[in-house]
């Protein structure tokens, strides 16, 4: 296995980032966890991510302010967006605006991962997605 | 007799209905309660003495019809009467000029010797009117009057064809010249006497023709001014009967206009056709509550399919929290320890009941619940209201900011439908509030220390003012087509004016738009009103 993914993912439900964590580590990510927008654009600003996966609607600044930023820092960057119920158009501007791909809340650890490979492919570097799953695997 | 009596609000038999003002119809049970007032007031209204309007009219028109067929036949009469005396002077002057003639003659005879014979044709011709009206004379004079004059002219003719006969003899002895100066006298006598009676008979008529004449025109002037007085009265009552009805009926459709249900019950002693009137109106007070209900739930349902969005969109994160830590549970369950897996199935067990408690305030709201009158904290009412819409709120990226003030009394009042106002005003706030703008709640005292105020404050596009005095009007929106029915104001202004408050309106184009809510405090005690509740007073 390569140099692993770096992966920042960002949520302001702080299960999401407890639960992603382990399970995006296990297909060879290394990923850093924020729940505060605002900490994440700092940590953004510091080093350069793989792939950036941040919900869309949070309080004080929204996923597409992140996306912006980072599109902005870095064009090689993937993001990608978690979105909520009926937010289509959100998502749709957020296509416009770069985003990689945009993954509907609720979604099961498989579906991020499945985003998160192609996104590796799209990057040049193809992680291997076997992990064992259980319900579906 | 239709002294209008005093307007009492409910009679013995029909339910006194605390605070009817405020009384909800919107359940099954408050409707059957409304069908049951209607019903003991039209029974009660049904109870009276029937004396319809028409009964009146029909009756004063009859009345003044006898009373101007009493006074043709007062003329009619009087006519007759007028007639028979001026015939009867006509009678005795024709008479009277036959003796007076008759007299001439006999003075002439006197005088010159001539003329008796004239004088006794007109003496004749006395007895013939006389005699030819006789029945007429009779009924005038009566038969003892008739008598004398009858015998005095007898006597005159006599005593004339005496004088004849002896003219004729030519026998004028001494002795004779001696009867002849006697006769001579008494037929001055009697011929003077009855003259002086026929003048006496005319005057005596003519004096009462003249009579008759004026006692006809006194009867006239007192007909008309009775009958003046008696038109003047009846037309009295019977408008004040019924413009004082109509004013009591306008009364009572204002009434019902701003939303008080209350049955009309009986105002009067008697039952007309007014009272039909009020009977239409309660079946129509049924009516109009029916649907009035329909259309506050209606009205709650688009509430609910409004907020329905904001908690599906809210319901998202709980769920996905469980989808994800249930399939990493599955995936992990044999790598993980005890106190991770008990860390999992904990925050299962958490996000199912922050899921159960985002749509349970929905579903409170939205169930049809009984509805119910009683001592309530509005502060209380709107903390519930701010917690429906919270999921509005955070989908619109827009804060609240609410105040109350401590200690403020209770209100009387339906909870589900304040909650129903509050939320339509928050929801309004939100559509008019731009994304992380402010939207302030206020609780605070009302300028009437027996009100409370509810105010509910954003800093919106505001309302322009050209439109600002329609927007309680039904099916009035601003907008877009689909979006709003325009009822949300009209209803919310419908419940508070059923809980004896007031809503009003201020704004400013580009600054935002305050909405005041105004409620009367209950002077209820909370341990009575919660016992009985607001059905167990009907």
């Amino acid at each position: 296995m390569s140099e692993p993914l770096k992966v920042l993912l960002l949520d302001d439900e702080a299960i999401v980032g407890k639960r992603l964590k382990p399970a995006l580590t296990k297909i060879g990510c290394e990923v850093e966890v924020f729940q505060d927008p605002k900490e994440a654009l700092e940590r953004i600003d510091q080093k350069e991510f793989d792939i950036v996966v941040t919900d869309i609607r949070m309080d004080d600044i929204d996923g597409i302010q992140v996306l912006e930023q980072v599109v902005n820092k870095s064009r090689r960057t993937k993001v990608i967006m978690i979105t909520g119920y009926a937010m289509m158009a959100v998502a749709r501007e957020a296509m416009e605006k770069g985003a990689f791909d945009f993954i509907a809340k609720p979604f099961k650890p498989d579906d991020l991962r499945k985003v998160i490979a192609r996104a590796a492919e799209a990057l040049g570097s193809p992680i291997d997605f076997d992990t064992p799953t259980t319900d579906n695997g | 007799m239709e002294q209008p009596s005093t307007r009492e609000k409910s009679s013995s038999d029909v339910p006194n209905l605390a605070n009817g003002q405020a009384e909800g119809p919107k359940t099954l049970e408050g409707h059957y309660d409304r069908i049951r007032a209607v019903e003991s007031a039209r029974k009660a209204l049904l109870a009276r003495k029937q004396l319809p309007l028409r009964l009146q009219i029909y009756l004063s028109f009859f009345l003044v019809f006898l009373f101007a067929a009493g006074i043709a036949a007062a003329l009619i009469i009087i006519n007759i009467q007028v007639d028979g005396k001026l015939r009867f002077l006509e009678i005795t002057n024709d008479f009277t000029l036959e003796i007076v003639q008759a007299r001439r003659f006999e003075k002439n005879f006197f005088l010159y010797g001539t003329n008796l014979d004239d004088a006794l044709e007109n003496v004749y011709h006395a007895k013939d009117i006389f005699e030819r009206n006789k029945g007429e004379l009779r009924k005038m004079l009566g038969e003892k009057v008739q008598g004398i004059i009858l015998s005095n002219i007898n006597r005159y003719e006599r005593l004339l064809e005496q004088l004849v006969a002896m003219r004729q003899s030519q026998v004028f002895s001494p002795d004779n010249l001696d009867n002849k100066k006697e006769i001579e006298l008494e037929l001055r006598k009697s011929g003077g006497k009855m003259v002086t009676f026929a003048q006496d008979l005319m005057k005596k008529e003519r004096e009462s023709l003249a009579r008759i004449l004026s006692r006809s025109r006194k009867t006239h002037i007192f007909s008309l001014i009775i009958l003046l007085i008696f038109l003047a009265l009846n037309a009295y009552f019977l408008g004040s009967r019924v413009l004082g009805n109509i004013d009591r009926f306008s009364d009572y459709a204002q009434r019902i206009a701003s939303g008080d249900f209350t049955p009309i019950t009986p105002a009067r002693r008697y039952q007309d056709e007014f009272t039909d009137l009020a009977i239409a109106i309660n079946q129509m007070i049924l009516e109009l509550e029916t649907r009035e209900a329909v259309l506050v739930q209606s009205h709650k349902m688009r509430a609910v399919g409004t907020l329905t969005a904001g908690v599906a969109h809210e319901l998202n994160n709980p769920l996905n929290n469980i989808t994800l830590t249930a399939h990493m549970l599955l995936e992990d369950y044999n790598s993980l320890d005890d106190d991770e897996r008990k860390d999992m199935i904990k925050d299962l067990v958490n996000e199912a009941g922050r899921s159960k408690k985002i749509i349970s305030n929905l579903l409170d709201f939205a169930r049809e619940s009984t509805s119910q009158m009683e001592p309530l904290h509005l502060e209380e009412i709107l903390r519930d209201t701010v917690a429906l819409a919270t999921n509005q709120l955070k989908l619109s990226g827009i804060k609240i900011d609410f105040q109350t003030t401590e200690n403020l009394p209770r209100i009387h009042g339906d909870i589900q439908q304040l909650e129903q106002v509050f939320l339509n005003l928050l929801l309004n706030a939100i559509d008019a509030s731009s994304k992380g703008s402010k939207i302030q709640v206020l609780v605070i005292p009302a300028d009437d220390p027996n009100y409370v105020a509810v105010k509910v404050i954003d800093r919106g596009t505001g309302i322009p003012e050209h439109i600002l005095h329609s927007i309680f009007d039904p099916f009035f929106t601003t907008k877009p087509k689909g979006r709003g029915t325009g009822l949300g104001l009209s209803v919310s202004q419908g419940i508070v004016a059923k809980h004896g408050g007031h809503i009003s309106v201020s704004s400013r184009e580009g600054q935002g738009t305050t909405f005041t809510v105004t409620l009367p405090v209950t002077t209820i005690p909370a341990e009575i009103t919660t016992q009985t509740g607001f059905s167990g007073l009907i």
